[in-house]
């Protein structure tokens, strides 16, 4: 459903649009809070697909590298007062710096053992982040507030939040940036040829273990951009990031491997049933169950489809 | 000659080796400090949470006033703490360690009711004198059972707590006509705790509808939704808050767990509801949630807060020698809590002179203690249990950046903020 090929993809959207108008007439403030939390389930899955699709590597510790953006992020504002925007870039550069390291120190060894010993090592990392930062910062919340990130605007009459657009603005803007690094750069190009063939790319000359090191701390990097710009809306606590690992691996899943475009729509869709489902009085409990199980219909989809060529 | 002078000297090394060896053992003794045994009371706290670590904290404040006031009994007193890392198969495993291989004289502690469910069938097993100071689920009491007569329980059980708050509100609306709780609306986190909330609230709705309960002279209506914990994956409350805001109601409480507070008020924010009274009731809330501007009118139900220490001298000590001890102040109702754990224990013993286990338990059945939580402790027969320490819980408000008590009216520091809008 959400395959590259470019017509399935117009049609996709197309169909996503007469949803979103529809329920916009039924109930605009799911259509609001279905875009602005998709965006950011995109934003946050971008960086596990594209280590998934270049290494072939499932990084279980996903989330807690988001979590520890966003005590990069706490730590900024609580101890030098740093507005956590302007702090963007350099929880991104530190993020950036702490996933090479850990590739270095871990997941570079594993890449040619399989994918069991890579499961379990990227697992391992998430449970010694996690397991650190709760003996640093116990359990207890923290929370970083500025009173930006809660304004609201009324249009038509609907009033809602704004700060959360801000989600939808870096996921399209980190998704046209991929692109353009992807396609138009050498080492985006290289990075492509890896994430096809990796042996081909190594014969006709590519560093592949330079573009596996790049990758992973791009990604990661992508990672603390996202952390940053949520913080403002999270309570941060040591497992704040963990339930992202498994909505970016359903993305991932639902978008295909290296359909970095589908990932936005992925997101978008699943926010927007999400949102719908949760104004839907008695319908909190039930969203996470739509939203598995959508996932469950699009992948199921798509196996059929493909069983029939 | 030679002999006798052999002899003499063979002697003269005896007296002076027997002289040694006494005077080796006698050093030995007063380096090692040979004293009594001290008195052993065994925790079990969750040491990686806040409430864990704050309890602990205190209690070792308490031991040590203990210690330099000469200790119990000429005994002096030591504090074991196990780490039961909020896992309920851990919590009852320290049980069995703190029994068989610290041999302590009395269980205390605890914090979470799933925890303390585990350890009540190992506590049935020592049946040493336990004071526990968590868990708040009646089913513990269930667990318990009305025969264990060695078995003291300090905080107020959950039907206690909503029997108070009712009380509470009942109060306050008496004392402040302008003060309406009739119409209730109650967010909870779709989990147990927050389900078990909403079940506890509709009964009593359903009792106040026939004018009996807690609530009967205030509730007339009552709704609710559910949401998802930030703890769980949620965060976004923004559907389930405009349900509430098409309600209206006079008193808007949300019952789910720290990681809401924050993105919860500033969600209410966002929207513009303002509902005249905004209560949350979490079991605990965040590292300085009262310096965030947003929390200023904010309700609470708890068992203490820090102003308490202008109107109580003991909860002035406690908050005093806390922060000389440990650098850092109390934060959650769990401090002083630990401190009241042992204190109360000491108490008793001073009362029974003993440590027979008789003795002291009719001893802890007898006295009262002024606690820093600020309330009195007299122990008194639950629905189920012989020993229930506190029944009530307080309600609190932040003021201008300080939790303040604004009921009971005894221990109130500061008069409701009203209305809780911005």
């Amino acid at each position: 459903m959400l395959a590259a090929g470019s017509k399935r993809q117009f049609i996709y959207i197309a169909a996503l649009v007469v949803v979103a108008i529809v329920i916009g007439i039924w109930e605009p403030h799911a259509l609001v809070y279905g875009v602005q939390r998709g965006s950011l389930y995109a934003v946050i899955a971008l960086p596990l697909a594209l280590i998934l699709g270049i290494l072939g590597v499932l990084n279980l510790a996903h989330g807690e590298f988001l979590t520890v953006g966003l005590y990069a992020s706490y730590i900024l504002f609580n101890n030098f007062g740093t507005d956590p925007l302007r702090a963007t870039i350099p929880v991104t550069l530190i993020l950036a710096a702490i996933g090479i390291a850990v590739y270095l120190l871990t997941v570079k060894h594993v890449l040619k053992a399989g994918h069991l010993s890579q499961l379990l090592i990227t697992f391992g990392i998430s449970l010694v982040l996690s397991e650190l930062i709760k003996s640093i910062y116990t359990t207890q919340p923290r929370s970083v507030f500025t009173t930006y990130s809660y304004s609201s605007t009324t249009v038509a009459g609907v009033r809602f939040g704004t700060y959360e657009f801000l989600y939808l603005l870096v996921a399209v803007a980190v998704l046209v940036s991929l692109q353009l690094f992807l396609k138009k750069t050498r080492l985006g190009q290289a990075t492509f040829a890896v994430g096809q063939n990796p042996r081909g790319a190594a014969i006709v000359g590519i560093n592949v273990s330079f573009v596996y090191l790049f990758v992973f701390g791009l990604s990661i990097a992508i990672v603390g951009l996202a952390s940053a710009i949520m913080v403002p809306r999270v309570a941060i606590f040591p497992g704040a990031g963990t339930p992202y690992t498994m909505k970016s691996f359903a993305l991932s899943a639902m978008a295909g491997l290296g359909n970095l475009n589908g990932i936005l729509l992925a997101g978008l869709t699943l926010g927007i049933f999400e949102a719908v489902v949760n104004a839907i009085p008695g319908g909190s409990g039930w969203s996470d169950v739509v939203f598995f199980g959508v996932l469950i219909v699009v992948i199921m989809t798509r196996a059929i489809r493909e069983g029939r060529r | 000659m030679e002999e006798l002078y052999k002899r003499e000297d063979d002697l003269t090394v005896k007296r002076i080796s027997l002289v040694s060896v006494v005077l080796l053992i006698v050093m030995t003794m007063s380096v090692v400090g040979f004293t009594a045994e001290p008195i052993k009371f065994g925790a079990v706290n969750p040491l990686g949470d806040i409430t864990g670590f704050q309890t602990t904290r205190a209690m070792e404040l308490a031991i040590k006033e203990i210690n330099e006031a000469g200790g119990l009994l000429g005994r002096p007193v030591e504090l074991i703490v196990v780490d039961d890392e909020m896992r309920p198969e851990i919590g009852a495993a320290a049980i069995d360690r703190l029994a068989t291989v610290d041999h302590v004289d009395f269980f205390v502690g605890g914090m979470g009711s799933g925890v303390h469910l585990a350890q009540v069938p190992t506590l049935k097993k020592y049946e040493k004198i336990t004071v526990w100071m968590g868990g708040a689920s009646h089913q513990i009491e269930l667990a318990v059972g009305p025969d264990a007569d060695w078995y003291f329980h300090l905080h107020p059980w959950d039907y206690q707590q909503g029997a108070s708050y009712g009380q509470g509100w009942t109060d306050i609306a008496q004392a402040h006509p302008e003060i309406s709780a009739s119409r209730i609306f109650l967010a909870h986190e779709e989990g147990a705790f927050g389900t078990d909330s909403y079940k506890a609230y509709v009964t009593l709705a359903e009792a106040a509808a026939e004018g009996e309960g807690p609530y009967g002279q205030i509730l007339n209506e009552f709704a609710g939704a559910s949401f998802t914990s930030a703890l769980l994956g949620g965060g976004d409350y923004r559907a389930m808050l405009r349900q509430a805001m098409t309600y209206d109601p006079d008193l808007f409480i949300w019952a789910g767990y720290d990681a809401d507070a924050v993105p919860m008020v500033a969600q209410v924010m966002e929207l513009g509801f303002e509902p005249p009274l905004y209560v949350g009731a979490p079991p605990g809330w965040p590292a300085d949630f009262g310096k965030n501007p947003l929390s200023n009118g904010v309700i609470l139900y708890g068992m203490w807060a820090p102003a308490l220490k202008e109107v109580s001298p003991v909860s002035e000590h406690f908050w005093n020698e806390y922060i000389k001890m440990h650098g850092h102040e109390p934060a959650t109702y769990f401090a002083p809590l630990g401190y009241t754990n042992i204190m109360f224990i000491a108490e008793a013993i001073k009362a029974a002179g003993t440590l027979e286990k008789d003795a002291l338990i009719e001893a802890m059945r007898t006295i009262e203690y002024e606690s820093p939580i600020g309330a009195v402790l007299k122990i008194a027969p639950s629905n189920i249990i012989s020993n229930q320490g506190f029944t009530s819980q307080k309600i609190l408000q932040y003021i201008n950046g300080e939790q303040h008590v604004i009921w009971p009216f005894d221990y109130a520091t500061s008069e409701i903020k009203y209305p809780f809008g911005r």
